[in-house]
């Protein structure tokens, strides 16, 4: 038994002992990493002393070369927060008057819309909103859109032909479409298109529409795995952003490239344009600098070239894709097109999402 | 030091309340009492308990096979039982369904975060047997007792109250678990507050919805001392370890453990292989080595003063029996079920109008943290502490020490080892965590938990590799740590124990 409590006895000071340099050692671990903590980010090269800071919504992949072009051009420095739209508008809400963000640059005109509602953006100048065509800025000019997509289907020329396609995205409901079209029905974008036909055309219509949809279409994830099943002859049709017929055609040559996208009559809200975009937070005169200068050249010929997206200034589109006002989009207040609890819910009843 | 620790701990409530006012009591009733609510809310209740459950059988099971019986390769065993700790939820689960794209659902589900939860029980359950005296056990065996009910009769109300409250955590994880199941496509309630945010903007909605959560957590609270059981005091002088030879069911155990070890380490760590080598050309130094320091940074801070928050609050809880400490103890769980980026906007609102100085700065994700992650510090200190004998403290008084002498002297040394372990335990989480750190860090500050954000958000999973791979060796490493722990301490008493034989 003695050697056991001595044993023991040893062990306590030795716990004690190592507990008491472990304390010390944290502290100074915690004293050095909290001071590299602070050096570890990568700073953005200043020319000046003005600077902003960016709310973005969208990646920073495609986001970080503009931005970088801006500084250039500008002189003014950028500090950007890269996060998902609705996160970023849910924060800068609870930001309330301290807003920290100068500039919010978003990904769909959802988020916009309810900053916009909150009262929190500040009114963009004149010469910003007038760059724009009012049906893709807000109403009150508190946000304005910076590129433009278009929901478009992709088909296949082999499985139909181009006189064949469908008049109307309703006529998809016919069931003659059953197992040859292809949706994504938890995707953002088809969600706002599924609000703009609540909205244009009433709940009824729509449910009606989905419930068709349920037996005729086949479901995928994401826009992309559709477009890849209209070029491998599994669907006729697929309903998805333009940029995403570009973005593969860059990819693989679009000599490469089987399918095709067309657009339904005018008007027909399956031909619906969304918006990017952006706000401004505060009073700073360089927020309103960066909006302008999303509208300007440089930054609209980026747009165009890099992501396929539509310049809402009027700079022509990309390769042989029609031009932005020869598309006959639906008419529709962008601002409304988040795709509210009732969208969703109406998307689930019909069985599309789990 | 507690008071203030369960006064954090309370801050997300106090701003669900200041949501739910703005809402008005009927949109509040009207929202919540949709029907969809209810089938969300019987989908996460039914993954919280199936997981709780299975959590405690995986890991007890683990734990008594690794201490307690003399099984071929069970220090092997042990490793694999706490490593899946290292791997966040989010990419084992992205791993499970890179391997197969049908790997969906509620069965899915359950095993991810089964997977991902069970080493809080093993490692609690394990530390629990080491301190028990097997001596014990070995009465009842000779009294007669078959082997399964001398473990239900002595083993398992030595270790019930540490299988429990981990659990507890099992529970909680899963409840505000957001990544794995959406990743593997399961509703739950935390879904749809997100789903509030994303699709809505609607903070007032998702407010309403996760005060749900910390009603079911109150429900828990409420049935855990319960569940709880006595607390089986051990004398600290008289320890045995004994190893039991399993005959027959040896060879059993060790397959349903390596299969256990086989889908729960192997198959995750295959795909993550793979996937890096697919992208392992992409990954950019500079930003790597600026997130691993970031994320050093904020696993050791947090871990440090959640620790040390978690040690007034264990002391008070067990030392100091009161109803307000009773109180305490029940504040420090309420939050947890509360997603991540509930907790995060909780602290933007906070801080914008209390001191807007400490917004996006590390103090502020620190605070985020420590409310966060102290039930996990909490959890494991209480257990050792509790089982620390009284007597000690009584003869360090009688001998003149004050109390402060006393705690530093003789339960902090008994306690060390659960201390440094409630400290680990939060660095693991740190490191996993990600809504929080999102959106409270400075502006340009990465980690590896965000910058693996950024690349998987556009898709770029093939860049995202190295972080996700990193990100996981990085926790493995307080991963080891905790089990080697476990481990240092049953072969000292298993040395002991062979030189007591030859006295």
């Amino acid at each position: 038994m003695n050697i056991r409590t001595e044993t023991e006895g040893n062990q306590l000071n030795k716990a004690l002992k190592r507990a008491l340099t472990f304390g010390a050692a944290t502290l100074a671990v915690v004293a050095t990493a909290a001071s590299l903590a602070g050096c570890a980010k990568e700073s953005t090269p200043t020319t000046g002393e003005q600077s902003i800071t960016i709310y973005s919504g969208r990646s920073e992949d495609l986001i970080a070369p503009l931005l970088e072009q801006f500084t250039e051009e500008t002189g003014i420095a950028v500090e950007v927060r890269y996060a998902g739209s609705a996160e970023l508008a849910a924060q800068i809400l609870e930001e309330g008057e301290n807003a920290k963000a100068d500039v919010f640059f978003s990904q769909d005109a959802g988020a916009l819309g309810a900053i916009a509602e909150a009262g929190v953006f500040k009114t963009l100048n004149t010469d910003i909103t007038d760059l724009v065509d009012a049906k893709y800025r807000s109403v009150d000019n508190t946000w304005v859109g910076v590129s433009g997509r278009s929901r478009v289907m992709s088909y296949n020329p082999e499985l139909i032909a181009e006189a064949d396609l469908p008049k109307s995205v309703f006529d998809l409901a016919d069931p003659s479409w059953k197992g040859k079209v292809g949706i994504a029905p938890s995707n953002a974008s088809f969600q706002a298109f599924v609000t703009a036909m609540r909205v244009l055309k009433g709940e009824d219509a729509a449910k009606q529409w989905l419930t068709a949809m349920k037996q005729n279409a086949v479901l995928f994830e994401k826009n992309g795995q559709i477009l890849e099943a209209v070029e491998a002859g599994k669907i006729s049709v697929g309903l998805i952003n333009h940029y995403y017929w570009f973005e593969l055609a860059n990819e693989i040559g679009e000599a490469n490239l089987k399918s095709k996208i067309a657009w339904f009559e005018a008007g027909d809200v399956g031909n619906l344009v969304n918006v990017a975009g952006v706000g401004v937070l505060s009073d700073k005169p360089e927020a309103q600098t960066f909006a302008k200068w999303l509208l300007g050249t440089s930054a609209q010929t980026f747009f165009v070239e890099k992501t396929a997206e539509y310049s809402l200034t009027g700079l022509p589109a990309t390769g042989w894709l029609p031009q932005l006002n020869e598309i006959a989009s639906p008419a529709i207040d962008l601002s409304a097109l988040a795709p509210l609890a009732q969208t969703l819910d109406l998307i689930r009843e019909a069985g599309l999402t789990d | 030091m507690a008071v203030v620790a369960a006064f954090a701990s309370l801050l997300p409530l106090g701003y669900l309340l200041v949501r739910l006012s703005e809402f008005g009591l009927d949109r509040v009733v009207t929202q919540v009492l949709r029907p969809r609510s209810f089938e969300l809310l019987a989908n996460s209740v039914g993954l919280t308990i199936a997981v709780a459950v299975s959590a405690v059988a995986v890991g007890s099971f683990q734990a008594w096979l690794t201490v307690r019986t003399s099984i071929r390769g069970r220090s092997l065993f042990a490793i694999s039982a706490a490593l899946p700790l290292a791997v966040p939820s989010y990419v084992s689960a992205y791993a499970f369904s890179a391997l197969n794209p049908d790997f969906k659902g509620f069965f899915a589900a359950w095993l991810v975060l089964t997977i991902g939860t069970a080493p809080y029980v093993y490692l609690s359950v394990s530390a629990a047997l080491v301190r028990s005296d097997a001596a014990t056990e070995e009465v009842a065996r000779s009294l007669g007792y078959g082997r399964w009910s001398v473990f239900r009769k002595v083993t398992w109300p030595n270790v019930r109250r540490a299988a429990i409250s981990s659990a507890m955590l099992s529970a909680l994880y899963t409840l505000s678990d957001f990544g794995a199941v959406s990743i593997l496509g399961f509703d739950t309630f935390t879904r749809a507050i997100y789903n509030a945010y994303r699709s809505s903007f609607d903070r007032s909605a998702a407010a309403s919805l996760a005060v749900i959560l910390v009603i079911l957590t109150l429900m828990l609270l409420y049935a855990e001392p319960a569940l709880r059981g006595k607390i089986v005091p051990t004398d600290a002088r008289v320890r045995k370890t004994s190893l039991v030879s399993l005959g027959w069911f040896g060879p059993v155990a060790t397959s349903l453990a390596g299969i256990w070890a086989l889908v729960s380490i192997a198959l995750p760590a295959a795909s993550l292989i793979r996937w890096n080598l697919i992208g392992l050309s992409k990954a950019d130094g500079g930003e790597l080595l600026r997130a691993l320091i970031n994320s050093i940074g904020f696993a050791v801070g947090g871990g440090f003063i959640t620790a040390l928050f978690g040690l007034a609050v264990s002391i008070l809880t067990v030392r100091y029996h009161s109803r307000l400490t009773a109180l305490l103890d029940k504040a420090v769980w309420l939050s947890h079920a509360i997603p991540g980026i509930v907790v995060a906007l909780a602290l933007v609102f906070l801080s914008n109008r209390v001191i807007p100085e400490i917004y996006q700065t590390s103090a502020l994700v620190l605070i985020a943290y420590l409310i966060l992650f102290l039930p996990n510090a909490v959890a494991a200190m209480q257990t050792p502490m509790s089982q620390a004998p009284r007597s000690l403290e009584e003869v360090s008084a009688s001998l003149g020490s004050k109390r402060l002498q006393t705690l530093r002297r003789v339960i902090i040394p008994i306690a060390g080892p659960g201390i440094l372990a409630g400290g680990a335990l939060v660095s693991l989480s740190v490191l996993k965590e990600l809504p929080a750190t999102l959106m409270l860090r400075e502006t340009g500050v990465e980690t590896l938990a965000t910058r693996l954000w950024n690349e998987t958000s556009v898709g770029a999973f093939s860049a995202a590799a190295p972080y996700a791979l990193l990100l996981v060796l990085l926790a493995g490493i307080p991963a080891w740590l905790l089990n080697r722990q476990v481990r240092v301490n049953l072969n000292s008493q298993l040395d002991l124990d062979r030189r007591m034989e030859r006295e």
